[in-house]
């Protein structure tokens, strides 16, 4: 534990440095190398240890999520770190502090240590996606400022319920306590822990203030947040459903937003606002395994791991074409990207749609393998539409001119690709045939529904600020109900 | 009795707040609405920390019970993000003024000037 | 739509209030004293957030000064406030209040920090109150006339180096297990540091670019 502690100690004192000495560049490639080092020390896990006293200190765990995230964190940050090399000292320097606030959120166990490096990263996030003055991006940035502090007030309400009823913060505790909801202050806490999460996590109605922020967040940035620090929000619901009977829920939220998120993502045109409304549905996907619980728990962990790889590689490659042709919708930019762009765009596609044998396909299957029936085929249902939905891509990978910034997006395939290598070494049951049959039957399918699709152009209610503060407060009413109803 | 009467009132303080911050289109009055919301969950962790006839937790403040202090170390951390998120709200709300000339939610939302 | 939003309100509130109804009244606390007194301090409080949840409190300094580092990345793209400033008033009351109390906050300031881990205060208070201290001066001399005596380029560097100094001091008291006073005093006086220097970056960006104090 005090290895992976002194790790993030090390990342959050080398981004301080990084934004006021103006060696920011330096420092972020230092922590890379802090943060594998740390890794190497206390791979491949620690049990549950207390930073500080009892009865007051915070558990940290290296479970399983935690190797995850930490074997991939490096990877994003260098390829953030790599294509944003131009930038100022200061820019780096939040970078760096970024991604150590990941870093210990993946560790935590503790209910309000999690609020804390929630906020915290919510906060630098908020400074990244303005770096840029433009007044969208920062318009942007204040509605996700806004939507999410309200969320972090509802999960605030939520830590003094439980805290007050159970008398302790720690999950792992609460897990022993293992807690029944006939107590209603019990249930309304835990129901208000798993609302305002969501709203941090993107899930669909609530959170969708991600489009937004994630559409005009510069390239890097937007890679970071849709590789890494939206998943932040996933990882606490994760360790919520862990430690309370709320996966129930949790895999209501899922099959939710994964419906959701898609409907809006077939007919949106701009390109990294199409990517941001995917990244909202496949959320569902992880929701879904992480409610489960079970052995989906860990498929749904690798699901994340996956999806963080392939969603940034979709995000930098994105970025990219739109940085070398200025313009931000599909049909404009069909036949002008840059060839590093149409690539790694190309890629990203190949393994979010699942077909085989890339990381899309490896972890859906996966999912689908250890879920029970129906939900697999829900999961069936959600990636036809992820298809239909990216069929609208393919005009895009054809360059229109040689070159473009391929360094991070090299970095982010080469991560995709050395996923799917481990997952088909790895996992169980991936070499079935009708496993790759079902896949490709799936993808050539969902290229027929992408073209009756595309006759239709239904009017979707428009997302305001004021609709998705509604639905907070709707949301963050109904879950407690539902708890108490049938907790 | 004064815990639950500050638990309640803290309630009350988190839904005026919230109303104001989904009735109101200035966005001024949106972030004063959140920050009375943030001061009802600030109020609603001091409330649950209350035990009766409690001393405030320092050592040698004599016998008798004593106020729960993990709670108040909680309020705390609370309150200065509150007040840093506040603060950066506040000058992101003076950019778009400055640039967009308008506080109101709808027009700011509006796609049109893209900048 | 207004309907919808005061049911979802309302409902919010109800289930808040259900929530609020069952939790007094709540259990004695117990076992506070010893956790206390092995961190050196008698303010149970103090022991927490300087102590046992260090944790958090890192990164709530780490909140704080990135959101300073916003208000003055985000106030230095605008233009800066051009028209005559409006005069400061310069009331004979203002000033001779200002010459008295400005010690005595200062002094009072530094004592909460000293003495935070034996009793009511701590680093956070005593920085408010310093950072309040320099808003009375701003208004008796003008946020100008301070601006040129607080050189920014040495706060800044003051007020990170508090952070990185209280992340060392963190690192000393979690991973290396150190206790005692000495650790309580010098993580509040630096926290103090650090939120006075952070009050100061928001007065005085606000001021140079709109215009006021």
């Amino acid at each position: 534990m005090t290895a992976a502690a002194a790790g993030v100690l090390a990342y959050f004192l080398l981004g301080t440095l990084g934004v006021v000495t103006g060696k920011g560049r330096l420092g972020g490639a230092l922590a890379i190398v802090a943060g594998l080092v740390s890794l190497g020390l206390w791979a491949p896990g620690f049990p549950e240890g207390l930073i500080g006293d009892p009865p007051w200190g915070i558990p940290l765990v290296g479970d399983t999520i935690a190797l995850a995230f930490w074997c991939f964190i490096p990877l994003v940050h260098a390829a953030v770190w790599w294509h944003e090399r131009r930038r100022p000292s200061a820019f780096h320097g939040l970078v760096t502090l970024l991604v150590g606030t990941c870093l210990a959120t993946v560790l935590s166990r503790d209910l309000f240590n999690l609020y804390v490096a929630l906020e915290l990263g919510s906060l630098l996030s908020f400074l990244l996606i303005g770096y840029d003055p433009r007044a969208r991006a920062v318009w942007g940035s204040l509605q996700y400022l806004i939507l999410a502090t309200v969320g972090m007030l509802l999960y605030l309400f939520g830590v003094a319920l439980v805290y007050g009823t159970l008398g302790t913060l720690s999950l792992t505790r609460i897990a022993e306590l293992a807690p029944d909801f006939a107590h209603p202050p019990l249930a309304i806490g835990a129901g208000l822990l798993v609302a305002g999460a969501a709203v941090k996590a993107g899930v669909f109605l609530v959170g969708l203030w991600l489009p937004t922020a994630y559409g005009e967040a510069p390239t890097g940035v937007a890679t970071l947040l849709a590789g890494l620090v939206g998943k932040m929000g996933i990882v606490t619901l994760a360790r919520l459903a862990e430690s309370m009977p709320v996966g129930t829920v949790v895999t209501a939220l899922g099959v939710l937003t994964g419906f959701g998120g898609l409907l809006y993502a077939l007919w949106e045109k701009d390109l990294k606002r199409f990517l941001a409304y995917h990244v909202i549905s496949q959320i569902g996907y992880m929701l879904m395994g992480f409610g489960l619980g079970g052995p989906a728990f860990f498929a749904a962990t690798l699901y994340t791991v996956a999806h963080c790889l392939f969603k940034g590689l979709l995000f930098q490659a994105g970025g990219v074409a739109v940085e070398a042709t200025g313009e931000r919708t599909i049909p404009s930019l069909a036949g002008r990207l840059p060839r590093a762009a149409a690539w790694g765009l190309a890629v990203g596609t190949w393994a979010i749609v699942g077909i085989p044998p890339l990381a899309g396909f490896v972890s859906k299957e996966y999912l689908g393998i250890e879920a029970t029936t129906a939900f697999s085929w829900t999961f069936t249902a959600l990636a036809l539409g992820t298809t239909a939905s990216f069929s609208k891509l393919i005009p895009l990978f054809r360059p229109g001119r040689p070159g473009g910034a391929w360094g991070g997006i090299a970095l982010l395939a080469f991560g995709v690709v050395g996923f799917s290598a481990w997952g088909l070494a790895r996992l169980p049951g991936l070499w079935a045939a009708d496993l790759w049959a079902k896949a490709l039957i799936t993808v050539v399918l969902g290229y027929g529904l992408f073209r009756i699709l595309s006759k239709f152009r239904p009017r979707l209610p428009e997302v305001t600020l004021d609709r998705v503060a509604v639905a907070i407060l709707g949301v963050s009413a109904i879950i407690p109900l539902t708890l108490l109803a049938f907790g | 009795m004064e815990g639950l009467t500050a638990g309640l009132m803290a309630v009350a303080l988190a839904g005026l707040g919230l109303w104001t911050l989904v009735h109101r289109r200035n966005v001024i009055w949106k972030l004063l609405g959140l920050n009375v919301a943030s001061g009802g969950s600030i109020l609603f962790l001091v409330a649950v920390a209350h035990r009766p006839d409690g001393r405030p937790p320092i050592l040698g403040l004599g016998p008798g019970p004593a106020t729960d202090p993990l709670p108040q170390a909680l309020v705390l951390t609370a309150i200065v993000i509150h007040f840093a998120t506040l603060a950066l709200s506040l000058v992101y709300v003076v950019f778009l003024t400055e640039r967009r000339h308008t506080q109101d939610v709808p027009k700011l939302e509006r796609r049109r000037s893209r900048r | 739509m207004r309907w919808v939003t005061a049911l979802s309100l309302v409902a919010l509130l109800s289930v808040l209030v259900v929530g609020t109804l069952g939790l007094f009244p709540r259990d004695p606390v117990e076992g506070w004293e010893e956790a206390t007194s092995a961190y050196g301090a008698r303010n149970a409080v103090a022991a927490i957030v300087l102590g046992a949840r260090l944790w958090d409190t890192l990164m709530e300094v780490l909140v704080y000064a990135m959101a300073m580092l916003g208000v003055r990345m985000g106030m230095s793209t605008l233009p800066e406030f051009r028209a005559p400033r409006p005069r400061v008033a310069e009331t004979p009351l203002l000033l001779k209040a200002a010459d008295i109390l400005i010690g005595v906050v200062f002094v009072f300031s530094l004592y909460l920090a000293a003495s935070g881990h034996l009793g009511p205060g701590g680093g956070f208070p005593a920085g408010a109150i310093l950072g309040s201290g320099l808003l009375l001066l701003a208004l008796a001399k003008g946020a100008d006339r301070l601006a040129e005596e607080l050189y920014e380029p040495t706060l800044e560097g003051l007020e990170y180096g508090a952070v990185a100094v209280l992340l060392l001091i963190g690192a000393m008291t979690l991973l290396l297990g150190v206790r005692g006073q000495i650790p309580l005093v010098a993580a509040n006086l630096f926290i103090g540091l650090e939120v006075a220097i952070g009050a100061w970056v928001v007065l005085h960006r606000f001021t140079t670019h709109r215009g006021e104090v």
